[in-house]
């Protein structure tokens, strides 16, 4: 087991006749010993270029990686004790299950009585005892998957790195694996770094969560964090479903209390930012209610669709010009067309400076 | 029904143009030399006679030829699979300038005639020391089969998913660890048809095997059965049957080896 210091990774890939693009720009990151962190973000973001940096897969354009202060970053993969489990598995199809699991200690010159026994108890854990000697085309998607997490954890190796490994499997069984996958690093305590595109997954299994964009690191935190304290709107669209709703407006002040004001809404803001200017408002679905119109501070809207998602009902509204979502249970019914009264928690309202995806919150 | 019926007719006319000379050369080789140029020609031997095989191994030096042949065949083969499988894969999966065009090159090397590369050839040969050698005259063959091995295996190799090899580059493979280990054996249907192809042109190959070699100890099949054919008098039986030995090899490699040409094995490894 080993923390992970990434210092000022950054790597560009060249293709012919065209500019550099910049796949990672200016990566730092401390992991810390035993930690499950994410990298999570849009395709593209960087985040499989930097897990395959971490592996020894590519190699960065400038920038160190250290395991426990150990420069690793011109090592061989071979040389780094990492594990890695793949999107597609990579599981060799001409093996067994059994061979799969075994190549990487064979490779490092393991005596077979001692990979014997590994296997065991790596079967026993997982348990695919049964399929040990089939093929990986004869297992179902969720045995291939615990077979490559197998083939990974057999070594005990200082870091475990996941490329996305649950999003080949179906709805079911990923949430089913998602829960496997947190208790295996509750009992193992290996440093694993997770590269995901589902904030779901980031958000469940996560101490800590990077979430990254165009190459450059948005936010670092905890869950809690990031869901509630967003650094910018990229992060606050990014992260939770329904996303935030964005109302771009203005802010403005007048005497010691502060507006926020966008067509058709003019709100009065609990406390006044230091900024003026054009601003966006974020609002959480969960953090609009429901009122009555003579409330103090209630805002019309106007209903246009209303979704039913099991136990709880997403209401596509329009409030002032700006499309909203409201989250409500599913016990609430309202009609298409149905005028309705809103509030927004004034606790849980976000300000980010500006309207363009990298506008900064405003604390 | 009726276009299956067609289709079959016309798959069995072609099957006939193909085969018949083959049929031929094997009959022609069980018939005494009397019955060969009979007119009407007989379409089975009426003597059955095994003369020609006899002859071929105790009057003329086959047995050698045969041995020569194979030797040169099967370095030449090796050769090719090895050198053109490494290129393949470089051209493949690294990040090399000028990939493309080489790539292409390699097609035009490939397509090159071998009438007008043997007097080079020839000429370096002689000063490498390389004429009258089996080895040399396997290397003339590699001009021919590692282009086509490397074109053929490029795609086979660029076919096999990275994820793979990077997984055994993890584990703890090097790079051509991980190449023996994981790529290979998803590629072995093109290692088999390539290696055939390399083997059959190498085994049927008459002008530099007639140039390259002149020590007669040392002579492939092709150029040696020509010995066969004099200006006065030709043994049509003894040359068939020099004949249908020769191509038996061939017959049995392919129906060996038919299933691998047709079935990959990749399939099942990555994703389902």
């Amino acid at each position: 087991m080993a923390g992970v210091h990434i210092e000022r990774l950054h790597k560009e890939f060249h293709s012919t006749g065209s500019s550099a693009v910049h796949a990672l720009d200016d990566l730092t990151l401390d992991i810390a010993d035993g930690e499950f962190i994410s990298l999570v973000g849009p395709s593209g973001c960087g985040k499989s270029t930097a897990l395959r940096i971490i592996a020894g897969l590519e190699t960065p354009t400038s920038g160190r990686i250290l395991f426990d202060g150990r420069d690793i970053t011109a090592l061989e993969p071979r040389d780094r004790n990492i594990a890695m489990v793949f999107q597609s598995y990579a599981l060799y199809p001409h093996m067994s299950v059994r061979q799969n699991l075994e190549y990487g200690l064979k490779k490092r010159g393991v005596p077979s009585a001692e990979r014997a026994r590994a296997v065991a108890s790596i079967a026993a854990m997982l348990q695919i005892e049964p399929m040990l000697d089939r093929r990986p085309r004869q297992l179902s998607g969720g045995q291939r998957q615990r077979v490559a997490l197998g083939r990974a954890l057999i070594r005990d190796p200082e870091v475990f790195l996941l490329d996305e490994p649950l999003s080949n499997l179906d709805a079911k069984l990923r949430v089913h694996m998602r829960a496997e996958l947190g208790a295996l690093h509750q009992k193992l305590k290996t440093t694993m770094i997770y590269v995901t595109h589902d904030q779901l997954e980031a958000m469940t299994l996560s101490d800590r969560i990077v979430v990254m964009n165009h190459g450059v690191m948005q936010q670092v935190g905890t869950p809690e964090e990031i869901y509630s304290r967003p650094a910018n709107r990229f992060v606050a669209e990014f992260i939770g479903t329904p996303s935030m709703n964005m109302i771009e407006g203005e802010i403005s002040t007048e005497g010691d209390t502060a507006h926020f004001a966008a067509p058709g809404l003019h709100l009065k803001l609990p406390k006044a930012p230091a900024f003026r200017g054009r601003a966006t408002l974020g609002i959480r679905p969960e953090d609009i209610a429901l009122v009555e119109p003579e409330a103090p501070g209630a805002i019309l809207a106007q209903v246009t669709v209303s979704e039913l998602a099991g136990a709880e009902r997403y209401h596509f509204v329009t409030m002032g010009a700006s499309p909203v979502i409201l989250r409500t249970p599913a016990t609430t019914m309202l009609r298409p067309g149905e005028s309705i009264a809103l509030a927004l928690n004034p606790q849980h309202l976000h300000l980010f400076a500006g309207v363009g995806e990298d506008a900064a919150a405003m604390r | 029904m009726l276009r299956a019926l067609r289709i079959y007719s016309a798959v069995m006319l072609l099957l006939i143009i193909v085969a018949f000379p083959l049929y031929w050369m094997a009959l022609t080789s069980f018939k005494p030399q009397t019955e060969v140029f009979r007119t009407p020609p007989t379409f089975l031997p009426e003597t059955w006679t095994l003369r020609h095989y006899a002859e071929l191994f105790w009057l003329t030096d086959f047995g050698l030829l045969f041995l020569n042949s194979l030797k040169v065949c099967l370095l030449s083969t090796g050769l090719a699979l090895i050198v053109g499988s490494l290129g393949a894969y470089a051209l493949a999966r690294f990040r090399v300038p000028g990939k493309e065009s080489y790539g292409r090159l390699v097609l035009i090397a490939y397509m090159f005639p071998g009438a007008l590369l043997i007097i080079p050839l020839m000429l370096l040969f002689r000063q490498l020391g390389l004429t009258n050698s089996h080895l040399g005259l396997s290397l003339a063959y590699l001009t021919f089969s590692v282009p086509f091995v490397m074109w053929v295996m490029r795609d086979f190799f660029a076919s096999v998913p990275v994820d793979l090899e990077e997984a055994a580059l993890i584990d703890g493979a090097t790079r051509l660890g991980a190449l023996w280990d994981v790529v290979l054996p998803q590629a072995v249907p093109g290692l088999i048809a390539t290696g055939i192809f390399a083997f059959l042109f190498a085994w049927n190959e008459y002008l530099f095997a007639l140039i390259l070699i002149s020590d007669e100890g040392l002579r492939t099949l092709p150029p040696g059965m020509m010995r066969f054919v004099s200006t006065t008098d030709t043994n049509w039986g003894l040359i068939m049957a020099a004949s249908t030995l020769a191509t038996l090899p061939m017959a049995i490699a392919f129906g060996l080896v038919q299933r691998y040409l047709v079935t990959g094995l990749g399939a099942g490894g990555v994703k389902g």
